[in-house]
C-alpha cells in the first residue's frame, strides 16, 4: 500500500493537537481532590459535557476503519450499529437503569449489582469487564499503530505505539474522569471537522447522493442491497434483520449502553438526575450523526476507488484520506482519528482502574475482613492502576490486537457476555424476587450458553452469529434467573429498599431516603 | 460441521439444530415489510414509553426549571425521529 506522506503543515497540526490534549489534560489535575472527584468528576457533570463524552468515548479509530470497511462489503446495514444499536437502547438506559444507579451513589455497575444480589456476582462481573476493557485497550492501541500510522504513513509501530500511550496515559493519570471528559469536548469537535469533512468532499467528488445511489446500484446485483438497512433474514451477510433488531437493538446494544461501566460512569458523574438523562438523550442524537462520518465515506469510496475489493475494505478510509484530502486538512482527519482513539482509550482506562478498585481490591479486602481503603490510599491506588494498566496494554498490544478480523473479533468478545450480564441487570431492577443465587446462576450458565451456540457449527445462516448469540444467550439467563430465584429464598425487603422499580418509583418513604443520600 | 468439531459441539449440534433449523426457516420465509415494521417499532415503541407511560415527574426529575425545553419527552421524540425517517426512507 502506497504510504500517505505528511506536508510539514499536517504534522504541526498533530503535533499541536496532541501538545494541547496533553496541557488541557493536566489543568483538570486541580480539581483532583480525592477517589470521587477521580473516578466521577466530583459528580459536577453537566449534560452536554456527559453526551458529548459518551459519543466519544465511544467511538473509536476502529470504528473509522472497520465501520467504513463494513459499509463498503454490506453497504448501509452497518450503519444500524450507530442508529437502531444507539438510540433505543440509550433511553431505556437513560429512563429505567441511569436512575437506580445514579440514586443509590454507586461507583460502578459491579458495585451496584453486589448491593443487589451479592459480592460474588460483583466481582464476576467486574473481573469480567476489566478482562474485556484491557483487551479493547490492547487491540486499540495495536490497531492506531499497526493499521494507521504504520501502513498508512510508514511511521515505525512500537514508536507509535508508545508515544500514543504516554500522552493518554499522562493525562487520564493526573485528571482522572474530569480529564477524560473534557478532553472528550475537544475531541469530538475535531473529529466531527474532520469527519464531515472527508464526507462532504467525497459526496463532491462523487457527484452528489443521487449520482452515489445510481453508480453504486449500477454496479451489479450483489449491490442491490447496499442501500437497504434491514437485510433478509437468511443473507449470506453479517447483519441479518433478526439479528439486527432482536440481538442488536434489544440485547447487545441495551447491554452496552446499560452494563458498560465507560459509558455509565459519564452518568454517574452527572450533577443532578437529570443532567444524567439528558446526557444519554444528548448523547445518543449526536450519536446518531456518527454513521455520516464513518459509514457513508466507506460506500463513496465503493465508486471512488473500486479497485480495492471487499478483502481490502478496511481500507477505504485510509485510501480515501491519501486521496481526496488536500494537506492541512490531512492532518485534521489524522487529528480526528487520534482523538477517536485517545478519547476510547482514556475512557477505558479510567473504567477498569475504577472498576479494580472497587470491585476487586474492595471485594478482596472485605473478604480478607481489613477496613476499606482512605478517600486518599484509594486516589493513589487508582492512579497506579492507571499507571500499570497503560504500560502493560501496551506492552501486549501485538499478541492481542494483531487479528484478522478484528470488527468480528471485538463484537463476538461482546457477545459472550452481555446477554447474561442485561438479563440480571434487568431482573435485579424490575422483578424483587430475583435473588442473590439466581442472579449467580444466570451470569455463569448464561455465559456458558453463549459459548455453546458460538462453537457449535451450523445453528445459524451467518457464519458469524454474534448477534443470535447475544439474544439467546440472554433469554437462557433470564430463564435461569427466574427458575433459580423462585427455588431460592426470597431477599429481605431492606436490602431491595431503593433498588428495585417499585421501592425507587412508588415507595415515597425509600425516595426520601435516597434523597437525602444524594444531598449530603 | 465437519470431522474435528470436538464431540461436545456435535451433540449440542444434534440436538439444537432441532430448535434453530424451523426458525431459520420461518423467519427466512417473512416478506421485507416486517423487518420495517419491527424496525421501525422499536423507535416508535420507546417514545411511546417514554410519552405516555412514564410518570413526567419521573421523567423530569431534577431539571433545572420548568420549561418546554428541559422536558425529556420531547428531547426524546426529537432524538428519535430522525431514526424513524432513516429506517423508512432505506427500506
Amino acid at each position: 500500500m502506497e504510504v500517505v506522506g505528511l506536508h510539514p503543515v499536517d504534522i504541526v497540526i498533530i503535533g499541536v493537537y496532541m501538545v494541547g490534549t496533553l496541557l488541557l489534560g493536566l489543568y483538570c489535575t486541580r480539581y483532583v481532590g480525592n477517589a470521587e472527584d477521580f473516578f466521577v468528576a466530583g459528580k459536577a457533570l453537566p449534560f452536554w459535557a456527559i453526551g458529548f463524552s459518551i459519543v466519544v468515548s465511544d467511538i473509536g479509530a476502529t470504528d473509522f476503519v472497520a465501520v467504513a470497511g463494513a459499509a463498503y462489503r454490506n453497504g448501509v446495514s452497518a450503519a444500524n450499529f450507530d442508529w437502531m444499536g444507539s438510540m433505543p437502547a440509550m433511553v431505556i438506559a437513560a429512563f429505567l437503569f441511569v436512575p437506580y444507579f445514579w440514586r443509590s451513589g454507586v461507583f460502578t455497575i459491579p458495585e451496584f449489582l453486589g448491593r443487589r444480589y451479592n459480592s460474588a456476582v460483583q466481582f464476576l462481573n467486574a473481573l469480567i469487564w476489566v478482562v474485556f476493557l484491557f483487551m479493547m485497550l490492547a487491540v486499540m492501541q495495536w490497531l492506531t499503530a499497526d493499521k494507521l500510522m504504520f501502513t498508512v504513513l510508514g511511521w515505525n509501530k512500537y514508536v507509535a505505539l508508545w508515544v500514543v500511550a504516554a500522552v493518554t496515559g499522562i493525562y487520564t493519570f493526573s485528571g482522572g474522569l474530569t480529564a477524560v471528559v473534557f478532553t472528550d469536548v475537544v475531541q469530538l469537535v475535531v473529529m466531527y471537522v474532520g469527519g464531515f469533512g472527508l464526507l462532504a468532499l467525497s459526496l463532491w467528488e462523487v457527484g452528489g447522493w443521487s449520482a452515489l445511489q445510481s453508480k453504486i446500484l449500477a454496479m451489479g446485483p450483489e449491490y442491490q442491497d447496499h442501500f437497504k438497512l434491514l437485510l433478509p433474514h437468511n443473507t449470506t451477510g453479517p447483519f441479518p434483520w433478526t439479528g439486527i433488531v432482536f440481538g442488536l437493538g434489544l440485547v447487545l446494544a441495551v447491554a452496552y449502553m446499560s452494563g458498560n461501566q465507560v459509558i455509565v460512569q459519564r452518568t454517574l458523574g452527572a450533577r443532578t438526575e437529570w443532567d444524567a438523562k439528558g446526557g444519554m438523550l444528548f448523547g445518543g442524537f449526536m450519536k446518531s450523526m456518527i454513521p455520516l462520518m464513518v459509514a457513508l465515506p466507506g460506500l463513496c469510496a465503493l465508486v471512488l476507488v473500486p479497485a480495492l475489493g471487499p478483502e481490502e475494505a478496511d481500507r477505504a478510509v485510509p485510501e480515501m484520506i491519501r486521496i481526496m484530502l488536500p494537506a492541512g486538512l490531512r492532518g485534521l482527519m489524522f487529528a480526528a482519528l487520534f482523538a477517536a482513539l485517545m478519547s476510547s482509550i482514556s475512557g477505558a482506562l479510567n473504567s477498569v482502574a475504577t472498576m479494580f478498585l472497587t470491585d476487586i481490591v474492595g471485594q478482596v479486602r472485605k473478604w480478607a475482613k481489613r477496613a476499606p481503603l482512605s478517600e486518599r490510599m484509594g486516589l493513589h491506588v487508582g492512579r497506579a492502576m492507571t499507571a500499570f494498566l497503560i504500560i502493560s496494554s501496551a506492552v501486549f498490544a501485538e499478541p492481542i490486537g494483531n487479528q484478522e478480523q478484528l470488527y468480528v473479533y471485538i463484537q463476538t468478545l461482546l457477545s459472550f457476555f452481555q446477554g447474561p450480564v442485561l438479563a440480571i441487570l434487568l431482573l435485579g431492577i424490575i422483578w424483587p424476587r430475583a435473588t442473590g443465587y439466581g442472579g449467580l446462576a444466570g451470569l455463569v450458565l448464561g455465559v456458558a450458553s453463549a459459548f455453546v451456540l458460538n462453537y457449535t457449527p451450523g445453528l445459524f445462516p451467518q457464519k458469524d452469529p454474534f448477534l443470535f448469540m447475544a439474544w439467546w444467550s440472554f433469554v437462557f439467563a433470564l430463564i435461569v434467573v427466574v427458575i433459580v430465584s423462585l427455588l431460592t429464598k426470597r431477599e429481605p425487603a431492606e436490602k431491595l429498599r431503593g433498588l428495585v422499580w417499585s421501592s425507587v418509583v412508588l415507595d415515597e418513604e425509600a425516595q426520601k431516603a435516597l434523597g437525602e443520600r444524594i444531598s449530603s | 460441521m465437519t470431522e474435528e468439531t470436538p464431540k461436545i459441539f456435535q451433540i449440542s449440534h444434534n440436538i439444537l439444530v432441532h430448535v434453530f433449523g424451523p426458525m431459520n426457516d420461518f423467519l427466512g420465509g417473512l416478506p421485507e415489510w416486517v423487518a420495517s415494521v419491527f424496525g421501525v417499532g422499536l423507535f416508535v415503541m420507546a417514545m411511546v414509553w417514554v410519552g405516555v407511560f412514564l410518570k413526567k415527574d419521573y421523567v423530569n426529575h431534577g431539571r433545572p426549571y420548568k420549561s418546554i425545553w428541559t422536558d425529556l419527552r420531547l428531547w426524546t421524540c426529537l432524538s428519535m425521529m430522525p431514526h424513524v425517517i432513516v429506517y423508512l426512507y432505506f427500506r
